[in-house]
């Protein structure tokens, strides 16, 4: 990858919703964890350097790409490129529904098609495993190469048969009567399944059918219909199905300023993500897979409860201790690369909000909670009761000492408030309600009398704090004052005013103030929160005018980081990345919402 | 054979696994609660499911005890230590076999292949019963241990 990597924006994501691959415009897969999100990556050049492994299926000679999408409705890529000889395409996903049939868990499905003449293409083919980029055992067994280390293999077939070696560029030539097709299995732990190209590329084109229908649901009315369909075929590619927990991002380190070293790994699940995550469905008639994030929320946290974990693995258990893989070069030279979150330890108040938040969403839409949930969110509810006055850590999980951040202060107000709203139609006693609406009340005078600066008309970052934050862009939907407050409006003036990054982009928060050197890019789910705040706030052209120049920012395959960077728009950040999408999802609705209304009242 | 003691016993000592077990969930030690388990294959609310896993998990437990008492028969002694012996390999057939098991019959039990079009809400346990948790083999251990050695002290083996 050298100094001058390539763009993130660039690559496209393929996944079954067990793991991901993200693949570069030259076919390159440079980044792959198997058996799932969280494992070690088999190919990881993107941050781990050439020696990490990549799988790259191509043109052999000069080529431009012509064209890339995904196919309309589905998880399936396609990349064309020019080349002398004529067009060469390559289409490719993972089948992500392999349930009930022989097919191993995970299967990516790779086909090089030519028209205008014969090309020459190349297969290089390179796993290595995890931080040490371990090369496999390598056995050929029939017409398939065998790649094994403990406990894992991957099995490589192509029609026609190619003698491919690992580490070794083989070239082919591809007529425009007989397409190249490669099929990759992945085995843990488990005998590989051995997948016939013919057949893996039927499972793909079932699976893409699938997808269509998925797609078919989406609400008519959002705005941007396609980018919102492409976001929450996103969200659900980054949900592990095995237990529904929400991935951040299926990556790990990819900076937030070039050569920096704010680089986090992402592959993880965050409560918060996943009441985002609800909502969004919800708000798009998605039932099930809003259920399955409450599902998983619900198991996964029981071992903490009534505390709510920061973030947890796949399968809601607390991630190992942060630590640097020291050999990585990191992307574009950004170390350290870390593996683990040490945000797991702090304490974010927030995320109560969002996660009773989410609860009294699915209520409201006439999914009563099961006495379980209750108690669980219940018991939440008593948390924030208790820990409010105390300091955290904040949405941005800067790590040194606590503070008292407004936006934590609002959405523990926002976790009672929407308590007390469920205990309407739930079993609870009048002792505890009491109590909550006494704490909320409490914090709703904290919050207006220490979190708010009357000279500038604006809610501040933290109490008695010049800055201002980006998450307070949530305050209309709170209700924790009128909407239409001149304090609200104030705030959401004095977010832009301070935190524009240019356009539409905003910083989350003042450059720099964070603790670490040096500064990040514009926070992408920020300006999408700003489009809910404008569509919540009666300005809805304004918010509708961001709204698509948002759109516009988007990668050329409907793709979001967490950040980009205010001069040359480049990608920064764990990509893609789920927070992006369902803030974009969030923004959609809220635009919907907002016209819906006004046609109404006209 | 001592069936009579095989029927009151058996009970005794599967409620006493089952008090273990959910102990050890309260203490924050695992996420395996085995009631939930086996409830939800007949009903979707977790309460009921607990209620009805309860009672499923006592015929399961009859019957386990049902092989511990003619273990006892065949060798003609049942102590305590014979009993705990059991009760460790109990454990393992349970952690390697019988719970991992689960996920494939289970109809609202995610496995590790399961995809979009999949409604189970429950995730899968995993070896061991790992993904419930790094100290659900140890409690599972222990939870057996109290079986066995339960059975061990209170069946006669004749």
């Amino acid at each position: 990858m050298g100094s001058d990597p390539r763009p993130i924006e660039d690559y496209g994501l393929v996944g079954d919703t067990r793991t991901a691959a993200l693949v570069a415009p030259d076919g390159a897969i440079d980044w792959m964890c198997i058996p799932r999100f969280d494992g070690e990556p088999v190919f990881g050049r993107l941050v781990g350097g050439p020696e990490a492994g990549t799988f790259r299926v191509g043109p052999a000679g000069r080529s431009t790409v012509a064209a890339r999408r995904y196919r309309p409705g589905s998880a399936t890529l396609e990349t064309t490129w020019d080349t002398a000889g004529g067009r060469l395409t390559l289409t490719e996903g993972m089948v992500a529904e392999v349930a009930g049939r022989l097919l191993p868990p995970t299967l990516l499905v790779r086909r090089l098609t030519a028209t205008g003449g014969p090309i020459d293409a190349v297969v290089e083919f390179d796993p290595r495993l995890g931080e040490p980029r371990r090369p496999p055992d390598r056995h050929v067994r029939g017409e398939a190469l065998v790649c094994g280390w403990p406990g894992l293999a991957v099995g490589l077939h192509s029609a026609p048969h190619l003698a491919i070696e690992p580490g070794r560029p083989t070239t082919v030539r591809i007529t425009p009567e007989q397409p190249l097709t490669i099929a990759l299995a992945v085995a843990d732990r488990e005998p590989l399944v051995h997948v016939p190209p013919a057949a893996a590329w039927d499972a793909l084109e079932a699976d893409e059918e699938r997808w269509r229908a998925w797609c078919l649901d989406v609400d008519d009315a959002v705005p941007q219909r396609d980018a919102v369909r492409r976001s929450l075929l996103t969200l659900r590619l980054l949900t592990y199905s095995p237990s529904g927990a929400p991935v951040a991002a299926p990556t790990t380190s990819l900076p937030e300023v070039l050569g920096g070293t704010r680089n986090w790994d992402y592959r993880y699940a965050w409560p918060r993500d996943a009441s985002i995550g609800v909502a969004a469905f919800l708000g798009v008639g998605k039932y099930d897979e809003a259920r399955r994030f409450m599902a998983w929320l619900l198991t996964a946290t029981r071992l903490d409860r009534p505390r709510m974990p920061v973030l947890l693995t796949l399968f809601g258990k607390h991630p190992r201790a942060e630590h640097v893989l020291d050999r990585w070069p990191g992307y574009a030279g950004s170390v350290p690369v870390r593996a683990g979150n040490d945000a797991a330890r702090q304490h974010q108040l927030d995320g109560y909000g969002w996660v009773l938040d989410a609860a009294w969403l699915l209520t409201r839409a006439g999914h009563g909670l099961y006495a379980e949930t209750w108690r669980a969110m219940a018991g939440f509810a008593d948390t924030v009761a208790a820990r409010w006055p105390e300091p955290d850590a904040g949405i941005w999980e800067v790590r040194g000492a606590g503070a008292h951040h407004v936006h934590s202060k609002l959405m523990a107000w926002l976790a009672l408030d929407r308590a007390l709203r469920i205990a309407e139609s739930h079993r609870t006693s009048r002792r505890r309600r009491r109590r909550w609406a006494a704490e909320r009340d409490r914090l709703a005078t904290d919050i207006t009398t220490r979190g708010f600066d009357p000279a500038r008309n604006t809610y501040t970052r933290t109490y008695g704090s010049a800055d201002v934050d980006a998450a307070l862009l949530v305050l209309p939907v709170l209700g924790v004052e009128p909407a239409d407050s001149p304090r609200v409006r104030g705030t959401i003036d004095a977010v832009r005013r301070e935190l524009t990054a240019g356009g539409p982009l905003l910083y989350r928060y003042p450059p720099g103030q964070d603790g670490l050197p040096g500064t990040e890019g514009a926070f992408l789910p920020c300006s999408f929160w700003l489009v809910q705040a404008l569509a919540g706030t009666g300005r809805s052209g304004e918010a509708a005018a961001l709204f698509d120049t948002l759109v516009g920012l988007s990668s050329p395959l409907g793709l979001y980081a967490e950040e980009m960077a205010p001069a040359g728009g480049r990608f920064l950040g764990n990509f893609p990345q789920a927070l992006s999408h369902a803030a974009l999802v969030q923004a959609a609705l809220a635009l919907r919402d907002a016209q819906q209304v006004t046609t109404r009242s006209e | 054979m001592d069936w009579a003691g095989w029927a009151l016993f058996g009970l005794i000592a599967t409620t006493a696994l089952t008090a273990a077990m959910i102990a050890a969930q309260l203490l924050g030690l695992t996420r395996l609660d085995l009631p939930l388990l086996l409830g939800t294959i007949v009903t979707r609310n977790p309460d009921r499911a607990r209620a009805a896993g309860f009672f499923i998990h006592l015929g399961v437990g009859q019957g386990f005890a049902l092989g511990y008492a003619f273990f006892f028969v065949l060798l003609d002694q049942a102590t305590w230590w014979l009993g705990g012996l059991l009760g460790l390999l109990h454990s393992a057939v349970a952690l390697t076999v019988l719970v991992p098991l689960l996920a494939g019959v289970h109809p609202r039990m995610a496995s590790y292949r399961a995809g979009p079009a999949s409604t189970a809400v429950l995730e899968p346990p995993g070896l061991l019963g790992l993904n419930y948790g790094t100290r659900t083999p140890l409690v599972t251990i222990a939870a057996h241990l109290i079986y066995g050695i339960a059975l061990g002290v209170l069946l006669r083996p004749g």
